[in-house]
């Protein structure tokens, strides 16, 4: 079999508050494959977010490692990491858009990052933004979309690198239930159309239910694994 | 990522806090225009210094006065402490002197001048013309009738500012007319008013500066044996000696010889001297300006930082999403700096802009200052032009000057913000 796109080993995290350590995560054995759309499930304060900033390189474990397709993230420097996130899609609860950029500007800044011509991402951008259907939005500014328009330009923005997986962290989480549908679709969609590795946290047991496999985490642990 | 998007998405980033942006930049425009009025003003007033050097500072020449001080105006000749008296004979003891090319005896006192309906006041001066006019060859020198070596009584000879007062051609006084020159004698008591008519022989070309004992455009000159007359005094203010050269051993052992002469009740002063003393002055008051200018610089810098450091905090987020997108630290870094480089730049060139208008604003006042109407002590000084120069040294200085004040100061901010940890930095709230 191919390497994973993701692999964790032994992952653990742990936060110190104050004097008192926090274990966010004890010991996290995941795998995923290309092509994967993988829900990660579980209660408030069980570690999901922690464990998808790893996999994302946002944050450095305390213990165990982080493969990135083969590589270890660890033994990875600052800039290093930070190539290494330019071919990760981000999608974030709270959409994390930059106010000042219209829709285009916030999916084209993703491009200008790794330093692509004017053009090129302008085109790209527009491409992006009519698959998640913003076609007649794409000189707005978040403040003037609706919190799913809003969500579309994020995940606009996390493909426009054609990244090796997304991470999506609740994005349903501030959107009313309709609209949530219908982001669940647009996902769904990438994933089977597109063939976009997908690894989503969600309380959303809708969203679950249409992804291939699911994991449910307690206390910092996967305590199930299940396929659907 | 390219360095022009870099600079294109801190020009965004200022755009949005145009207010914030524009005050920062506003202390960058204050500090930069003190610079730059100051420095334009100073390399204009070396410029006129330089040509004074020329005209009304003869190098060759040294002023012999009572050991009272050295008076550039006569109220300064007021406080008498011993009763030496300078006076207009001593010349031919100076002139006997080695080294000594000739000298003249100087008589300076306020007086009237009257035509027509009008009066001014300011300085009657006796010379003896001749020798005068051999001294300030250039200076002394009539634009419109002759000057009489050999002078009558009556003879006049006027400053260019005296026969046109307000510069426009409205004459006062002109070659061939007759003034009425009025002192008032105060030793007298009660104070008489002495008045004769003389008779305007020439005026003399514009000199448009300040001098020693040199020829001025805002003074009246007469004849001196008929100052000593018409002043009832023999004394005179200052003896001007002209030198063979203007070698410093002559210049010092000239002055020597001549304090020697008096016994040392005379104060010699060369022109070179006095201008040592200028520079000096006006070094001073460049190094106060300077300072002012580097406190307003420190002051814009501080406020950079200061604003940077509250801009941080409101992008905190920003920074996280940058970063999650895979922007490296030093992006980060210049993407902050290019903002401060912004802002160093459009406070740069609006601080010359200021400045420039600023330095021919206060010249102006320096050169307007009016000969009149602030009476004859102001009319020195009113006869003085500043031209501010703008050299390019300036304007590149200038821009480097507010470039680095901003960098520097936004270094620890910029360098904080390329810090921040991702994770961190989009939990803020
Ligand atoms: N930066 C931090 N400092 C200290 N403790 C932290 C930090 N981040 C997370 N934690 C703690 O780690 C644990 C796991 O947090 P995490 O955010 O991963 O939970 P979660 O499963 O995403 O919860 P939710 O569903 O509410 O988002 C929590 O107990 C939390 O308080
Ligand atoms: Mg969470």
């Amino acid at each position: 079999m191919a390497t994973p796109i993701v692999e964790t080993v032994n992952l653990r995290k742990t936060y110190m508050l104050g004097k008192v350590p926090v274990e966010a995560l004890q010991g996290v054995n995941l795998k995923v494959e290309k092509g994967d759309f993988l829900a990660i499930l579980g209660p408030s304060g069980s570690g999901k977010s922690t464990l998808l900033n790893m996999i994302g390189a946002l944050d450095k474990p305390t213990e165990g490692k982080v493969f990135i397709e083969g590589v270890d993230a660890s033994t990875l420097s600052d800039n290093a990491l930070a190539d290494a996130r330019r071919k990760i899609g981000f999608v974030f609860q709270f959409f994390n858009l930059i106010p000042r950029l219209t829709a285009r500007g916030n999916v084209e800044l993703t491009m200008t990052i790794p330093g692509l011509g004017r053009d090129k991402r302008r085109e790209r951008a527009e491409e992006l933004l009519e698959t998640v259907g913003l076609k007649d939005r794409m000189d707005h500014k978040p403040a003037e979309l609706s919190g799913g328009e809003r969500q579309r330009v994020a995940i606009a923005r996390a493909l426009a690198n054609n990244p090796k997986f997304l991470l999506m962290d609740e994005p349903t989480g501030n959107i009313d239930s309709k609209t949530a549908r219908e982001i669940v679709e647009l996902v769904k969609k990438l994933n089977e159309d597109k063939g976009v590795t997908i690894i989503v946290v969600t309380h959303d047991q809708q969203i679950a239910s249409q992804t291939r496999r699911t994991v449910l985490m307690i206390d910092g642990s996967i305590v199930e694994e299940k396929v659907n | 990522m390219k360095t022009s998007d870099i600079f294109s998405y801190a020009f965004g980033a200022i755009r949005l806090r145009k207010l914030r942006a524009g005050l920062t930049t506003l202390g960058v425009v204050v500090g930069i225009a003190a610079i730059v009025a100051l420095l334009s003003i100073t390399q204009g007033l070396q410029t006129t210094i330089g040509d004074q050097l020329q005209t009304g500072f003869a190098t060759d020449t040294l002023v012999v006065s009572t050991g009272r001080g050295f008076g550039m105006s006569p109220g300064a000749m007021i406080a008498a402490e011993s009763d030496f008296e300078l006076l207009v004979n001593y010349t031919q003891i100076i002139d006997e002197i080695e080294d000594v090319d000739l000298s003249v005896a100087v008589i300076r006192k306020p007086g009237y001048i009257k035509s027509g309906e009008r009066e001014f006041l300011l300085t009657v001066v006796g010379v003896n013309f001749a020798k005068y006019a051999d001294i300030y060859s250039r200076t002394f020198v009539a634009e419109r009738g002759d000057i009489s070596l050999n002078p009558e009584n009556e003879t006049v000879v006027i400053g260019k500012r005296i026969s046109d007062p307000w510069k426009n051609g409205t004459i006062f006084s002109n070659v061939d007319e007759v003034v009425e020159i009025t002192w008032t004698n105060a030793s007298t008591l009660p104070p008489k008013n002495e008045t004769y008519s003389g008779h305007v022989a020439a005026v003399l070309k514009e000199i448009g500066g300040f001098g020693v004992g040199g020829p001025s455009d805002t003074n009246v000159y007469i004849p001196i044996s008929q100052a000593q007359s018409f002043f009832g005094i023999d004394e005179c203010d200052m003896i001007i000696v002209q030198l063979e050269n203007d070698d410093d051993t002559t210049i010092e052992s000239v002055s020597e010889a001549i304090e020697e002469a008096f016994g040392g009740q005379v104060n010699v002063t060369s022109s070179t001297a006095v201008l040592d003393t200028i520079s000096t002055i006006f070094s001073t008051v460049e190094l106060f300006l300077a300072g002012i200018a580097a406190i307003s610089l420190l002051v814009a810098g501080i406020g950079i930082m200061n604003i940077m450091i509250v801009s941080l905090m409101e992008r905190t987020r920003e920074i996280g999403i940058l970063k999650a997108l895979g922007m490296k630290s030093r992006t980060v870094l210049s993407i902050f700096l290019s903002e401060a480089v912004i802002v160093g730049l459009m406070g740069a060139a609006l601080g010359i802009a200021s400045g420039w208008v600023l330095a021919n604003v206060v010249a102006r006042v320096f050169t307007g200052g009016g000969f009149m109407s602030a009476g004859n002590q102001a009319a020195a000084a009113g006869g003085m032009t500043i031209t501010p120069v703008l050299t390019p040294t300036v304007i590149l200085g200038a821009f480097a000057f507010g470039l680095l004040v901003s960098v520097i100061f936004a270094l620890y901010p910029a360098w904080r913000a390329s810090r921040l940890k991702p994770v961190d930095a989009l939990r803020y709230e």
